[in-house]
Order: structure tokens, then C-alpha cells, then sequence
């Protein structure tokens, strides 16, 4: 896919540029699609419960904010992708006059784009636990009518998160114990506790 | 701890209103002055450099011209509560002359238009901001690291040290106050001959 943001194409060219044989977009794009989908969902639900629970507009603002924020991260999270895979393929085949020249500094280069290969991934992945957070309650507490629909943005959340915090553990490679993977892990469980308290109630 | 006299004096005169502080100016208080173009200056900025996209020396002479406008022009004010508008206004005519004495474009045409429809969007930011100052403490800091620093419900809540169960409904409550304030605010109307 080209350099237009994803935003700026239609839902058909995104999803065939998901299925080519490309490198972008790819899992993380995707993950952040679904949770701005999801978030969507809690805007619906929230904007049509105003007459049945107050704090329902400040919720849509809210679901319309992390919908903004994951749909942005669909570009970023490919470009980053592709750099950090850029760099790696340099690293796996460099000239011998780039060894004696930039070796420290190309691999602080590296370095770097792998940390934010890391950091979009788990960024959806926040932004997916806040969202099944956000539809839970709105599930809970907004139009029973729509309470389906609220039910499905907190399992698409809980997926988006999910998906997104097995990326951040495959883009940080061997680093056990590194801080952001213990956040990314904690986003998954929080949005997958939503989701499952959400469909249990309407069990 | 003992404020200077200086600091009061700064901290009282930024909670004066807008129509209090044109009254001081007009009667000559030059820390009143001071005041006006502080509060004044960032939205000044943001209109020229942002709304209008103006080069940094086009924007830096309309900054100039504003202020050296309303400081020749204050007493054509017709409605003293209708302070910001008027330097709106007074900025943009001023942006949209640069514009066309530096041939970029002629007034009408679409970098023109498009700086009011960005001035359209900075003005209604500023009204938020002005409406936030109004909140209780706890609701300015919980919106803005939500809405502003983008910070995710789990941060909030251990930073503030709050249940996280409660984040998205105190954020719903101080939003209500929000929109109150803002419609508890009437739209001023633009009054000056200039």
C-alpha cells in the first residue's frame, strides 16, 4: 500500500492491502482497526442510552477519543513495522565498510526502531483495555436494547488488545522481564476481564 | 511562605474578567497592559501561525500590529465582555492583509478561507480552555491527562490514585460540568469600529 494513510483509503483497499503480499499493513494495523471498531460500537451505544444514564455523552466523547487514537495507530503501527524490518535486513547483511563505519551507530539505530515496533503495539493494546473497560460499563449501565452491541465492542476490544500485546512480546524479542511487556500482558487480562464480565451478565 | 507584592499582583490581575481588565487599561494601568497581551498573546500566536499559517516574520509583524492596534483602538471596544472576538477579528483581517501583500493569496481564495476555518477551531479551543479553568482542580487534572497527555484509564488511576472502575465516570461527570460551563457562557457580540 502506498504512503496515503489508511484512514484516507477506503475499507475495501485497506482490506485488500491486508491480504497482499506485502509486508504493511499487517497484524497491528489490524488490531488497531478492531479496536477502533470497537470503540466505535461504545460511541453508538452511549450516544443512544441519553435518556437512560447521565454520564452517557461524557462516555461517547471518551469512546470517540480512543477510536481516534487506535484508527491513527493503524498507519503508525505499519511504517514502524516496516522501518524496524528495514533495519533488521541492514543488520543481517551489511558491507564490510558499514561494519567499520557506523557499527555502534547503526545498531542504536536498530535499537530504536525496534523500541517503537514495540511501543505502537502496545499502545493499542491500552487503548484496547480501555475501550472494553468503556464498553462494559456501557453495557452495564446504558440502553438494554443496544446492550448486544456493547457486548460485542468489549469482546472486539479484548481481541484488538490481545492481539496487540502478542505483538509487543514477538517485536521486544527475548527481553523477559522489560516493563512494557508486563503492561502490554496486564492490558490483555484487563480488557479480556471485561469482555468475559460483560458476557456473563447477559448470559 | 510570603508572596512578593509582584506576585499578587500578577495572580490578581489574571483572574480579573476580560471586561474588568479593558476597564484597568483605559485607565492607564500599564501591569493591566501587561496582563492583556499575556493572556492574549497565545492565542494571537496560534491564529497567525497556525490558522494562517503565516512565515514567521509575517506572523511576528501581525502579533506586532494586534497588539499595537488594541492598544490605539481600545476605547472603539463597544462591549468591554466582548474583548476576545474583537482581537479575533482584528487578527484575522490582519493575517488574511499579509497574505495578500505577500502574494501568497488574495483574500477570498482558499488559504484565506482555510485560516478562518482553522481560526473557527482555535477560537472554540480556547473557549475549552477558558471553561476548564472554571472546573474544580480534580476535573482540570483528570481531562487533561486523559484528553490532553492521552493517558489510558490505568494510568490515571494509579497517578491519582483512584479505583480504575471509577476513571471513565468521574471523566463523564467533569465533562458535564464542562459543557455547563460552556453553555453557561454567552456568545459576546463583536463591538468595535475598528
Amino acid at each position: 500500500m502506498d504512503d496515503e494513510r489508511y484512514l484516507d483509503k477506503s475499507l475495501t483497499a485497506f482490506l485488500d492491502a491486508i491480504a497482499a503480499r506485502e509486508r504493511a499493513p499487517g497484524g497491528g494495523s489490524a488490531a488497531a482497526l478492531t479496536v477502533a471498531c470497537a470503540a466505535g460500537l461504545v460511541a453508538m451505544v452511549a450516544r443512544s442510552s441519553r435518556d437512560v444514564w447521565k454520564d452517557a455523552p461524557g462516555v461517547a466523547a471518551q469512546a470517540l477519543t480512543l477510536q481516534d487514537r487506535a484508527s491513527a495507530l493503524m498507519h503508525w503501527d505499519a511504517e514502524a513495522w516496516e522501518q524496524a524490518l528495514d533495519a533488521l535486513r541492514a543488520a543481517a547483511d551489511p558491507t564490510p565498510l558499514d561494519v567499520e563505519r557506523n557499527g555502534p551507530r547503526r545498531d542504536f539505530a536498530l535499537e530504536q526502531k525496534l523500541e517503537r515496533a514495540a511501543a505502537i503495539p502496545l499502545e493499542i493494546a491500552e487503548i484496547g483495555a480501555d475501550t472494553a473497560n468503556l464498553a462494559a460499563q456501557t453495557g452495564e449501565h446504558g440502553d438494554l436494547a443496544y446492550r448486544a452491541d456493547a457486548c460485542v465492542a468489549a469482546a472486539l476490544a479484548a481481541g484488538g488488545a490481545r492481539a496487540a500485546a502478542h505483538l509487543v512480546e514477538v517485536n521486544l524479542g527475548m527481553r523477559i522481564g522489560d516493563e512494557r511487556l508486563a503492561r502490554a500482558r496486564a492490558s490483555q487480562t484487563a480488557a479480556a476481564e471485561a469482555a468475559e464480565t460483560m458476557h456473563a451478565a447477559i448470559r | 511562605m510570603r508572596q512578593s507584592g509582584d506576585t499578587l499582583l500578577v495572580s490578581r490581575l489574571s483572574t480579573l474578567a476580560d471586561a474588568e481588565l479593558v476597564g484597568r487599561c483605559r485607565a492607564g494601568d500599564a501591569e493591566a497592559w501587561n496582563e492583556l497581551v499575556e493572556r492574549f498573546s497565545r492565542y494571537v500566536y496560534a491564529v497567525t501561525v497556525r490558522g494562517f499559517r503565516l512565515r514567521a516574520e509575517d506572523a511576528e509583524d501581525v502579533f506586532q500590529e494586534v497588539f499595537a492596534r488594541v492598544y490605539t483602538h481600545l476605547h472603539t471596544l463597544r462591549d468591554d465582555d466582548a474583548l476576545r472576538p474583537w482581537i479575533g477579528q482584528l487578527t484575522r483581517r490582519l493575517c488574511i492583509d499579509s497574505l495578500a501583500r505577500s502574494g501568497r493569496e488574495q483574500p477570498g481564495e482558499p488559504e484565506a478561507e482555510e485560516g478562518r476555518d482553522r481560526t473557527a477551531e482555535i477560537d472554540e479551543a480556547m473557549a475549552v480552555r477558558d471553561a476548564m479553568t472554571a472546573l474544580p482542580e480534580a476535573c482540570q487534572e483528570i481531562l487533561d491527562r486523559f484528553f490532553a497527555r492521552d493517558q489510558s484509564y490505568r494510568t490515571i488511576s494509579s497517578e491519582l490514585e483512584l479505583p480504575a472502575g471509577t476513571i471513565a465516570s468521574r471523566i463523564a461527570r467533569c465533562l458535564g460540568k464542562l459543557r455547563e460551563e460552556l453553555e453557561g457562557r454567552t456568545e459576546p457580540p463583536t463591538a468595535s469600529s475598528e
